[in-house]
């Protein structure tokens, strides 16, 4: 169970019912696309790097160590979202990014964005680790050079297979690690992949087919999104100035309740910058949990 | 037992006199690793360096009398508690930024040298058990709340073993933290377990499933190639707060009275030390100023 009363949510803390844990993730030196989403669980830094490397068109799960660790496994008791704390740096544009914290759930990795009209099948023996369903994230995997177009047959959150997506576009990029799903002819930048009107989310992805040949690799991942936030402005030193500032949200004082966490997450984070490339920024935070 | 209001908060605070301010300052003595995390007690400035001195793998229990240097914060208050208002934190340093400063409870720590650190195998510690008997030695009953990391208390040398601290938890039950894997040449204060690489973890060390603290250090268990040389210690500790420090120079100042949970409690005997988080490598002779207002009601 969670927290019945706000006293029970403090005295978690005395009873050692928390845990703090600290990250900090180094995007890569290919530049990203202004306003466009990376996947910052892909680059290197602590957590350690998550290529999705594994057998092609294979569903697969994210390893642990790939995510933030939150304190292991808690029930019957439930692990919640206390405070998270977030600071970027290394480059003037690095800041100002709007946040997806995510529950990284299911992925099939090696998809060939050339293979243009071959519906390329995905091996489920594998199945979704946790929730019901969860959101579509396609992350390159290299370099692409130019405008793609997919669709993809998936489960819907009803356990209804045999939907399929609207058309997703990708677009060029320069290194592995960045969102390429987009709409409106590639220039709207996505989070998530757009599904079949009405659907709300995806439990497992049958296949991809390409319509137009994106010039790359890609991997579509099933992840639950657990808090949307915002960064602030880059902390930098420049001219002999500093700027920046910290990014702090607090459960049940900034939002009603605090998210969950499930035993067995695997935590990353979504991020998109508003101007300019992230590369070679820094994302250092802070997360706590606390369970009842 | 704390205030029984806000206007009972302010009345102690400015009639009464329960309560004060405290200042703190660091220097590095040496330059930090990017992604780590560093113990500040033995770095110069107040209070002064601490050099962690004790028997090889016997436990030493710290409080607010510790010799090597602590921060005074007004004694004990008991059957008062007390508690922190605020704290701020600035640093000065030409790189390193952005970093946190964690305040930490250090209730004391098992030093270790010469083959306890060059030598591979279990080095099986002396400690008693954290009771719940209400000295300031078990001021978390039975270890509640405690966490654990392994720092360089004098610099280490080559090579990068793994290791696994034994522990018993709060219920006396044993229990193992997971395996890290440390780091060659680390300073002064570096933790062993925390970094930007695989098999780090960062600030302290994972317990076993279920388990909320640490009674008992049993054992360090070094696999691999040995550090070279150096001296390190297990700091057993209870997280207090932590403040954001976005660049060099800038101050941040964070409230705990309007926070949630609010106003973190400061045990009878707390050794209130630093551990400071760099995003990257902090220069040598960098300065960390910390501050913190406490009261206490009752």
């Amino acid at each position: 169970m969670g927290f019945p009363a706000v006293s029970e949510y403090a005295a978690a803390d005395e009873a050692g019912q928390t845990w703090i844990s600290s990250f900090r993730k180094a995007v890569a030196s290919a530049a990203t696309t202004a306003n466009a989403w990376i996947d910052y669980t892909y680059f290197a830094g602590s957590p350690v790097a998550n290529f999705y490397a594994s057998t092609p068109l294979t569903a697969a799960l994210v390893e642990p160590d790939k995510g933030i660790y939150t304190g292991g496994n808690v029930s019957p008791a439930t692990k919640h979202l206390k405070n998270l704390m977030l600071m970027s740096s290394g480059s003037t544009t690095a800041g100002r990014q709007q946040v997806a914290l995510c529950d990284y759930l299911l992925y099939y990795p090696f998809i060939d964005t050339d293979a243009i009209g071959e519906e390329q099948v995905f091996d489920n023996t594998v199945t979704l680790p946790r929730y019901s369903s969860g959101q579509v994230v396609a992350v390159a995997q290299s370099a692409a050079s130019t405008l793609g177009q997919f669709t993809f047959s998936y489960t819907n959150q009803d356990g209804v297979a045999g939907r399929v997506s609207q058309v997703n576009f990708t677009f060029a990029v320069a290194g592995g690690g960045q969102v390429v799903n987009a709409s409106g002819a590639g220039a709207s930048f996505n989070p998530f992949c757009y599904l079949q009107a009405g659907d709300s989310g995806v439990r497992s992805i049958e296949s991809v087919t390409m319509s137009a040949a994106g010039g790359g690799l890609m991997c579509l991942v099933i992840v639950k999104p657990l808090l949307i936030t915002q960064g602030s402005p880059p902390c930098i030193t420049t001219g002999g100035n500093s700027f920046g500032a910290c990014t702090e949200f607090a459960s049940i004082i900034h939002q009603a309740g605090a998210p969950r966490i499930v035993d067995g997450a695997v935590l990353g984070i979504l991020a998109t910058g508003y101007a300019g490339t992230l590369a070679s920024s820094f994302l250092s935070g802070l997360l706590e949990s606390t369970w009842g | 037992m704390g205030w029984t209001s806000q206007d009972d908060l302010i009345d102690q605070l400015t009639n009464n006199g329960k309560g004060d301010t405290v200042v703190t300052t660091k220097t590095l003595s040496s330059a930090g690793t990017a992604g780590a995390w560093t113990l500040l007690a033995g770095h110069a400035g107040y209070p002064p360096a601490a050099t962690f001195t004790g028997s090889d793998l016997v436990y030493v229990p710290t409080d607010d009398t510790w010799s090597e240097g602590t921060i005074y914060h007004g004694g004990n208050v008991s059957t008062a508690t007390k508690h922190f208002l605020s704290a701020g934190a600035a640093c000065v340093a030409a790189a390193g930024a952005p970093w946190y400063i964690m305040a930490i409870d250090l209730v004391g720590f098992v030093p270790l040298s010469g083959t306890n650190v060059s030598t591979t195998g279990t080095k099986t510690v002396t400690m008693t058990a954290l009771g719940s008997g209400g000295g300031t030695g078990d001021r978390y009953a039975n270890g509640e709340g405690l966490r654990m990391f392994v720092a360089a208390d004098t610099a280490l040398g080559a090579n990068a073993p793994t290791c696994i601290v034994n522990y018993l938890d709060t219920g006396g039950g044993a229990g193992a933290t997971t395996t890290f894997t440390s780091t060659a040449s680390m300073g002064v204060g570096q933790l062993l377990n925390t970094g930007a690489a695989a098999n780090k973890y960062n600030p302290f060390l994972p317990l076993a499933a279920g388990d909320t603290g640490v009674s008992d250090i049993v054992s360090l268990v070094w696999a691999g190639t040995a550090h070279a040389s150096g001296t390190v210690i297990i700091g057993l500790c209870k997280p207090l707060w932590t403040v954001p420090v976005p660049a060099t120079g800038l101050y941040n100042k964070v409230d705990f009275v309007n926070a949630l949970p609010s106003m973190p409690r400061i045990p009878d005997g707390a050794n209130i030390q630093f551990l400071l988080f760099q995003t990257g490598a902090t220069t040598s002779a960098g300065t960390i100023n910390v501050d913190f207002m406490y009261g206490y009601g009752g």
